[in-house]
């Protein structure tokens, strides 16, 4: 009893020690007008996100996406069209020790790097999506370990590895198979590069294949990122330079809020798509945008870029603005 | 000659006893100094976790992010499990950014 009252106290002593996290509701919005081959669509999107944190250990966390594609009706009338929902993520995460967290729930498929960390619409340097983005898969339904773990001052080794089932449920759709990703990052050289596999177990079944890479030098503001994706659908990469001026300290301040990028993209088909969203022949996309920060959380944003393919070459037009929000959810959030 | 020796050995007793009356009244002096020193030890371990926190917030968040404004340290608290569970950082890379972000 004496050992359990001291164990007891201990831990509330422990407690008052350390900051007790609330809920919180984060996300991002996007209202980008987009043009392509000379039809504009007036792409909306808002995208909540829930954190719960239960305990020491645990997180409840869910993602929905509505997205808007508004489009003129015959070409010059108003603009209308659906809105879609989607349901990116809802999972619980148990933080089992300090190499494994376990995922169950609905999560975001861990394939490559785009879908997991740059898809969000305040995140991505581009608003235009990758051609390969479709192989990437949105989301499974299952469980996944993943973790990191540092194996040296130097080298730190991230891994995932997940189930999924299948799911046909509307906004939790999802395909039955097993997969995951090993990376090996480099903290001082700030270098990651990784692998992915996903094997597929129903319908046409099939092993999906990815690569991914990433730099960013410490003495200059510039990311590199390059993924490559291979399966039965055809084979594709898409590699994005960005730099932003903000350590260019002789440069007016508006100007070292400036970010600018490039993209280059190749799709490749194999013969007849199960995936209408993958093009239909060989793609070459190449695009040039700009970023500006207004403030925290705002960002306008603009690209240009064009299309060479078989089917018809044609220009693809970004340009609209991107905002990220958070708020606690709860008494004492702002302390 | 005795007497000179007895009076030398006296005043070498009572130089001693004052020498160290002298240390012990300078005792108090000297206790109040490691708090001091201490507090000098925990600014040097609390700017050094701070340079540690951004160093590891530009390795790891710096990424994908740009530097944000800083969030209440309950918000942060919770963002940062969001993040350990999203980059899947580690343990000492989530206690380092943590404290960087809310000090």
């Amino acid at each position: 009893m004496a050992v359990f009252v001291f164990m007891a106290t201990a831990s509330v002593a422990a407690q008052d020690d350390k900051v007790e996290p609330v809920p919180v509701l984060s996300g991002g919005m996007a209202f980008v007008p987009t043009v392509v081959g000379g039809q504009t669509t007036l792409t909306s999107v808002v995208a909540p996100v829930l954190l719960i944190p239960l305990g020491d250990k645990w997180l409840v966390e869910s993602r929905v996406t509505f997205e808007g594609d508004f489009e003129r009706q015959g070409g010059t009338g108003p603009f209308v069209g659906p809105v879609e929902k989607e349901v990116d993520y809802a999972e619980v995460d148990y933080v089992a020790n300090r190499y494994v967290t376990i995922t169950a729930g609905r999560f975001l498929t861990p394939f490559g790097i785009y879908n997991e960390r740059l898809y969000p619409v305040w995140v991505r340097d581009l608003q235009t999506e990758p051609l390969i983005l479709p192989m990437e898969e949105s989301s499974s339904n299952g469980l996944m370990l993943r973790g990191g773990i540092p194996l040296a001052k130097d080298l730190v080794v991230n891994y995932a590895a997940f189930y999924s089932a299948l799911s046909t449920a509307a906004y939790l759709e999802s395909d039955r198979g097993v997969g995951g990703r090993v990376g090996v990052f480099l903290p001082h050289q700030r270098v990651e590069a990784g692998f992915s596999f996903i094997h597929k177990t129903q319908d046409e079944g099939g092993n999906f294949y990815g690569a991914h890479f990433e730099w960013q030098p410490r003495r200059v503001p510039f990311d590199l990122r390059a993924e490559y994706a291979d399966s039965f659908n055809g084979r594709g990469y898409w590699i994005e330079p960005a730099l932003r001026f903000s350590s260019i300290q002789h440069l007016p301040v508006l100007t070292r809020r400036t970010q600018i990028v490039g993209r280059i993209q190749q799709f490749f088909p194999n013969g007849i798509l199960s995936d209408d969203e993958l093009p239909s022949v060989k793609t070459t996309r190449s695009e040039f945008g700009l970023n500006y920060y207004l403030a925290d959380g705002w960002r306008a944003v603009a690209s240009m870029g064009r299309d060479f393919s078989s089917a018809g070459n044609q220009n693809v037009w970004t340009v609209g603005m991107t905002y990220r929000f958070a708020f606690p959810l709860g008494r004492g959030g702002l302390r | 000659m005795k007497k000179r020796l007895l009076v030398a050995t006296l005043l070498i007793f009572c130089a001693v006893m004052a020498f160290s009356a002298g240390k012990d009244n300078g005792a108090p002096t000297s206790a109040s100094s490691p708090p001091t020193a201490g507090a000098a030890v925990v600014n040097q371990e609390h700017d050094s976790l701070r340079l540690e926190g951004e160093q590891r917030f530009r390795t790891n968040c710096g990424r994908c992010h740009q530097p944000p404004h800083k969030f209440p340290p309950r918000m942060m608290a919770t963002i940062i499990r969001h993040m350990r569970v999203r980059a899947m950082l580690t343990d000492e890379d989530m206690k380092a950014i943590l404290a960087y972000m809310t000090e």
